[in-house]
């Protein structure tokens, strides 16, 4: 019996050096790693949101089409907004950080007025959103 | 062969064609082609001759032997590695028909515009209806013909003018440019997940013995499973070729069932989009329903229950019972507010470990002369058999740590 409890004494070891290990960081706070991880994710919402507005514009896509895709997109934008505004990182990055939140703001507020736009708004949103997806690169 | 047989022959071919794409397929080479553009194509095409070469074997078995995959699982690896291997193959079902009904109440929001949750009921009210008032070869007929509406991605594929020299090298294995070797390594991984799952040979063995195959349709089998599935894979090469060509040069990572629909807008408005949604709604509405009698067969044959659709529900009870509660159930995890895409990758991912556990009874059964007699594997089936089995098991030993080490594919 000595042999199973030696591993899982090793195995709670390892379990509380990860949570150890993973509290070091801190809550929200965003590596170099992660902050180019959130940007690509946050560029090709803002991508696909300006192919989006751009095929609705062209009246390739149906309304209903266009509200609840754009809507899935603006709810992951939003919640990555989100997640930004609440994190922390170390004080060389945090330019980077804030501009990141504050493109994150205007991506998702683009995606939640490109659901319900007029098709004049439906182009400048794309045009807007490209523009985003293009600073984020 | 008779006008009719050769009409029928084509009707099967068809819904097979429509039939082979599910929401696996859907996302995993959607997201192989936005983030490697044509570079994976090869995978697609081991892939399929993977799952011709043991569809092939399964139909053999069940028109010679009469017997399904699950009855010979149990008999060949016994009953604690039989239950071993049920329990998994189920947790896989239960896991990719979630994602089918979810994937269907997705489809249904985008065409109807209605809210997701509203959705879910009634795609799940609609799935077991059709399932249990359509006779069986309707069943794969309808959800069949209508998934032919994803052909739009072939005519896409052509719009979008992709760069087809480098569309031709995609089908040659080399060196890979752009993302990680790991990312690489996980979308082969996924793809062949997505081209083998176990459910698609457990549904066409216990169909073949549903249908009451016998000798007279072996030439059938071979016919049905060759070219049904051949052409079945030119569906995931259209779609790997238009993510290929729209997504790389705009950063866009597909991660919504909306987008492969955007592209197909994109190349051919909007009825190119409603092909796309009515052909993703009935392929993986078909899905939905071959994973669940899948299931319901496994367990009905694993413990030797009276099953089969052609059977009067009251008649088949335990497995009609099955294949109910395996609905109900995967209605409570789509109603956790899971996402269904997500739940697709992890869904694919694990069944590649199940692979193994799948293919090596239907292996060594098509080797059996006494289940066989002449109809034993002939040198070619061996040498594939064998060839696919080690890349089966490569696969399924990588799985996993390619999940972990690459998050997903997210690098």
């Amino acid at each position: 019996m000595s042999a199973p409890s030696h591993t899982s004494g090793a195995l709670v070891a390892l379990v509380a050096l990860a949570l150890l290990a993973a509290g070091c960081g801190g809550a929200g706070t965003l590596s170099a790693k992660s902050l180019s991880q959130e940007s690509k994710s946050l560029q090709s919402l803002a991508s696909e949101g300006a192919l989006l507005g751009r095929n609705a514009h062209a009246g390739r896509t149906t309304r209903i089409f266009t509200r609840v895709h754009s809507e899935e997109l603006y709810k992951a934008a939003s919640k990555a907004a989100t997640s930004l505004r609440a994190a922390k990182t170390e004080p060389k990055l945090e330019p980077k950080l804030r501009n990141l939140t504050y493109l994150a703001g205007k991506v998702s507020a683009d995606l939640k007025r490109l659901g319900h736009a007029s098709k004049t708004e439906q182009a400048l949103l794309a045009h807007e959103l490209e523009l985003a997806a293009r600073t984020l690169e | 062969m008779s006008v009719k047989n050769v009409l029928a022959v084509a009707l099967g071919i068809l819904s097979a064609i429509g039939g082979f794409v599910d929401i696996g397929d859907l996302v995993f080479n959607t997201q192989a082609g936005a983030t490697f553009g044509y570079q994976l194509l090869w995978v697609v095409v081991v892939g399929v001759v993977g799952i011709i070469v043991y569809s092939e074997m399964c139909g053999r078995v069940a028109a010679v032997a009469k017997r399904p995959v699950f009855d010979l699982v149990r008999e060949r690896v016994g009953f604690g590695a039989g239950l071993g291997t049920l329990i998994a193959s189920q947790i896989v079902n239960l896991m990719t028909c979630a994602a089918e009904v979810g994937g269907v109440a997705i489809c249904l929001q985008l065409l109807a515009g209605l809210p997701y949750r509203a959705l879910i009921p009634l795609a799940v009210v609609a799935l077991v209806l059709s399932a249990w008032v359509l006779p069986f070869e309707w069943i794969e007929r309808v959800f069949g013909y209508l998934g032919l509406g994803l052909l739009v991605f072939a005519v896409a594929a052509i719009k979008l003018h992709p760069d087809w020299e480098r569309v031709a090298h995609g089908f040659v294995p080399g060196h890979h440019v752009g993302g990680s070797l790991l990312v690489y390594l996980y979308f082969v991984v996924g793809l062949l997940g997505a081209a083998m799952t176990p459910y698609e040979v457990y549904f066409y063995s216990s169909g073949a013995v549903e249908d009451g195959w016998g000798l007279k349709e072996l030439g059938l089998n071979k016919v049905t499973s060759m070219i049904g599935y051949g052409l079945g894979g030119f569906l995931s090469f259209s779609l790997m070729i238009v993510a290929g060509t729209l997504f790389p040069p705009r950063n866009i990572d597909p991660q919504f069932l909306g987008t492969p629909p955007l592209a197909a807008a994109d190349a051919l408005g909007q009825v190119g989009l409603l092909l796309a949604l009515v052909g993703i709604l009935f392929a993986v509405g078909g899905a939905a329903i071959e994973t669940c009698f899948s299931g319901a067969y496994n367990t009905a044959q694993f413990f030797g229950w009276r099953w089969g659709k052609r059977e009067r529900p009251a008649a088949a009870s335990r497995f009609t019972l099955a294949w109910l509660v395996i609905f109900a159930l995967a209605f409570l995890v789509v109603m956790t507010g899971y996402d269904p895409v997500k739940l697709t990758e992890y869904s694919v991912i694990f069944s590649v470990v199940a692979l193994p556990l799948t293919y090596l009874p239907i292996l060594l059964v098509a080797n059996d002369r006494s289940y066989m007699g002449s109809n034993v594997n002939g040198r070619l089936a061996n040498v594939l058999g064998v060839v696919y089995f080690v890349v089966i098991l490569a696969v399924a030993v990588a799985a996993i740590p390619l999940l972990l080490l690459t998050n997903g594919g997210q690098g």
